[in-house]
């Protein structure tokens, strides 16, 4: 707790022998918000809230977590602090959620491309989990809280991806949903799996798999509910089911304008999956038209840009001769929901803020937290898990960053993190990792 | 040390208010100590322009900052600037509708004057080369100056590289968009480049592959070329470095870790009293602060910006933090280009504020220390009557990676506009 007395004392700027308020720490809390622990009471300059439909933000607000869980949250003035809570001032500090990253492969051994089949529905990313590994303790201190770890695209489908948290010492701790996603790469890395495979025979191989699986689901449904027979049990197809009748979304690698066009088409518009697309570059954008008919969101990333450099300018179709911002072209097509992913390692997973910085960078407009809300609750929801996570509301998981100001300005950096209400980074007792 | 900070985008108006009210931004709402003057029209063949309703970050010498303000330009030059001017008659306009004009930034260690790459920088022909120029290889507009104008950097120092103990003579020249060497070049020869240590090494043979060779290298060059000044007859390949003994041009430093920054203070501040600044002070440099700031050498810090290296003491360590509260003269960032590429020098400073140092005196390690420290502080680096009309509009705090150059002006010519050009940084 000592850590915690000192920010205090020092974001109010009183003395070491000044009369102690009511906003110091209670001796004892190291637990405090924890499963189990005794209540907190954060205060801070800012609260980023980041709900969907609000402003989003709180001036001067107080939160409360509470067995993990975040348990209010609003101005000062109109939350009561229970008396047997450890209060703690973050000073001119702001809060913000942990982000939540949907294109994640560094959550353990990076062997994570069994490229087995042209399509490999049935491998499961969750064997090669390593919890609370390196990556994720620098994850953590960039403020990144929740990951899709997904296979990689070697094939049009590499398998399961799984929802994790960044912190956690066992699976069961980590562990989100699973699965979190089928990945799908509908083009751009799967030609490499044999001679010969192009865009025509990918979109085929896709077809092929996704009409077998909604058979498959539909026979277990109809037996299920006493129209058939036992179908044989296949495990390769299982997802299926699970894609079909529970919403488990299809997680796209897709990029430039006709493949992605494909995706939304084919994958939301045939086979009525929940689908987002992920990359969502290389000249991909003027698709925004058909992922907003269709409904179908778009994260972008781990490129931020169009860059005019020579071939990059063939293969994206770029005409423009400066560069393009990509999120900022998809939100001025319409998309609302637009989020931002690193493919880490790709780009370093604590710098997945910077991806939000760049799209403002190159024109995405930021008058109403886009930047903050496409690493937060956007991703959230695209995936399915805004009901756990991506905002500081009543009731969700006290994932909570403690920053210097705005997570998407690079100058602001974390500085204090909870996970479920547990405190896993903390600059004021450790190094700061990032 | 979490200084306040200007936000762009989401909450900009919102935190406007507050952060504008906090220490170290001073904000000149009404320049009354100036009276307005009159300007003349602008005359027929004169060329001019006048930018209107905008924040202008003057980092002069009383740090102001003006709203809603006024500059005018006349052949080149800023001939005035201030929050209550009329606009004067012939000069075409620029509503600048709340962009944040900031001086030209300022880079004095940047290796991109030859283009792309790493080409044709570094001759290293002998252990000492301080008869060459690296104008020699100077490539005007070439693609990186180009991203570099348009990322607000216009003044650049081009030096040759490290790899001997002396490598010749830089070029000091902006980054105009276009024209050749009579355009752009400020100062040519524009001063000296020395490595001091962390790297020569490497060009040695058997002699030069210690501190103590090295260090013998460099002071038996200046005992020669003093003692050439003091009989009269100074050789040909020792005439530009007798200028910097006599004062008259000044000389940067390559020196990365401790050692080497404290061997380069000694000599040439303390034993020649040349004008020098020290450049690179990364890795454990930060632990002799105090010792740099006693001899007065100004210190250029990068293109590291943190030390997690060598501190053994388990926490980085924001190298522009320390150095700004150890009070060293004349703080510079510089990118090392391409090491660090010249668009992402505001990237130094934005990092180096996240690691802890104060962000308004960052702006000015950006522009009028580099420049005064190199003997350009009359003609760059702040935004004053007389100086150059070198200067980028930004959307917000220029320190801010989500900030975006809309133009920027050089000698008061237009050199980039996102609107016309699209965007290239």
């Amino acid at each position: 707790m000592l850590a915690l007395a000192v920010i205090a004392s020092s974001a109010s700027g009183r003395q070491d022998d000044a009369p102690p308020s009511a906003w110091d720490p209670a001796p004892g809390g190291a637990n405090a918000g924890a499963p189990g622990g005794p209540g907190l009471a954060l205060r801070a300059a800012k609260i980023l809230t980041c709900e969907l439909g609000g402003p989003g933000w709180i001036d001067r607000g107080v939160l409360l977590v509470r067995d993990g869980k975040i348990e209010r949250v609003g101005p000062e003035g109109e939350v009561e602090v229970p008396a047997d809570y450890v209060r703690l001032d973050v000073g001119e500090r702001w809060l913000a959620p942990g982000m939540v990253d949907l294109h994640c492969h560094i959550a353990g051994t990076f062997d994570i491309n069994d490229m087995v089949y042209q399509t490999n529905p049935e491998l499961r990313v969750k064997s090669s989990v390593i919890p609370s590994n390196p990556s994720f303790q620098r994850a953590l201190a960039g403020g990144v809280t929740t990951v899709l770890y997904i296979p990689g695209s070697g094939t049009n489908s590499g398998g399961q991806g799984v929802l994790v948290k960044t912190a956690g010492e066992t699976w069961e701790e980590c562990l989100v949903r699973d699965p979190g996603s089928l990945k799908i790469a509908q083009w751009g890395n799967p030609e490499r799996w044999g001679p010969g495979v192009g865009k025509t025979f990918e979109a085929y191989a896709l077809r092929d798999m996704f009409t077998k699986g909604r058979i498959y689901a539909q026979a277990w449904k109809d037996f299920e509910e006493g129209r058939g027979e036992e179908p044989e049990l296949l495990i390769e197809y299982e997802i299926f089911r699970k894609m079909y009748h529970e919403d488990v979304p299809a997680s796209v690698h897709t990029q430039i304008y006709q493949v992605v066009a494909l995706t939304i088409t084919m994958l939301k518009g045939e086979f009525g999956l929940n689908v987002f697309t992920d990359h969502s570059e290389v000249g991909s954008w003027p698709a925004a038209k058909a992922a907003v008919e269709y409904g179908v969101p778009t994260i972008v990333g781990p490129r931020s840009i169009d860059a005019p450099s020579r071939g990059f300018m063939t293969w994206a179709q770029v005409r423009e001769e400066g560069f393009i911002g990509l999120a900022r072209k998809w939100r001025e097509g319409g998309q609302t929901l637009v989020g931002f992913n690193t493919d880490s390692p790709v780009v370093p997973q604590e710098e997945l803020f910077v991806q939000s910085t760049m799209a403002v960078k190159f024109g995405m407009a930021n008058e109403h937290l886009e930047a903050v809300r496409g690493l937060t609750i956007i991703p959230a929801l695209v995936v399915g898990i805004d009901d756990r996570v991506g905002s500081l509301e009543v009731g969700k998981e006290a994932d909570v960053l403690v920053t210097g100001g705005d997570p998407s300005d690079p100058r602001s950096a974390v500085d204090m993190v909870l996970v479920g209400g547990r405190r896993v980074y903390d600059v004021s007792e450790e190094q700061r990792r990032f | 040390m979490q200084a306040a900070r200007i936000a762009g985008g989401a909450l900009g108006a919102v935190l406007l208010a507050a952060a504008c009210g906090s220490p170290g931004w001073r904000v000149a709402r009404a320049d009354s100590r100036r009276a307005p003057r009159a300007i003349a029209p602008l005359a027929p063949g004169e060329s001019g322009v006048a930018l209107t309703g905008a924040r202008i970050l003057t980092m002069d010498g009383e740090d102001r900052i003006l709203e809603r303000a006024t500059l005018v330009v006349r052949g080149g030059v800023i001939e005035a600037l201030g929050g209550d001017l009329e606009l004067p008659q012939g000069f075409p306009a620029r509503d600048c509708g709340g962009l944040w004009l900031f001086p030209g930034m300022v880079d004095l260690h940047t290796h991109i004057h030859a283009g792309p790459g790493f080409g044709d920088i570094n001759d290293m022909a002998l252990p000492l080369n301080q008869d060459l120029r690296a104008s020699a290889a100077l490539v005007p507009a070439n693609a990186n100056v180009r991203r570099a104008c348009a990322a607000g950097v216009t003044t650049l120092f081009g030096i040759p590289g490290s790899g001997t103990s002396t490598s010749g003579f830089g070029v000091v020249y902006k980054s105009k968009t276009s024209g050749g060497y009579g355009d752009v070049v400020v100062r040519d020869p524009g001063g000296m480049k020395v490595a001091q240590t962390h790297n020569p090494e490497r060009r040695a043979g058997d002699f030069g592959a210690t501190r103590a060779g090295l260090g013998w290298l460099l002071t038996d060059l200046n005992e020669r070329t003093l003692a050439q000044m003091e009989a009269g007859a100074v050789e040909l390949g020792y005439q530009n470095l007798a200028r910097v003994h006599a004062g008259e041009l000044p000389v940067l430093i390559h020196c990365a870790a401790s050692d080497g920054v404290a061997n380069a203070a000694r000599m040439w501040k303390g034993r020649y009293d040349t004008n020098c600044v020290v450049s690179h002070g990364c890795f454990d440099a930060w632990k002799i602060a105090p010792y740099v700031r006693e001899l007065g050498v100004p210190m250029n810090a990068g293109p590291r910006t943190i030390d997690f290296v060598t501190t053994r003491e388990g926490r980085y360590v924001g190298i522009a933090d320390v150095y700004q509260d150890q009070e060293l003269p004349l703080l510079s960032l510089n990118t090392d280009s391409p090491v660090v590429p010249e668009e992402e020098l505001f990237l130094q400073g934005a990092m180096s504020a996240r690691f802890g140092a104060d962000a308004y005196p960052l702006l000015r390690s950006l522009t009028t220390n580099p420049a005064q420290s190199f003997d350009l502080g009359e003609r760059v680096g702040s935004l004053e009557p007389g100086k150059d009309a070198d200067l980028a509009a930004f959307s917000g705090d220029p320190l801010d990676p989500r900030s975006r150059v809309e133009f920027v002006l050089i000698d008061g010519e237009l050199q980039y506009d996102r609107a016309r050009d699209g965007q290239w940084f």
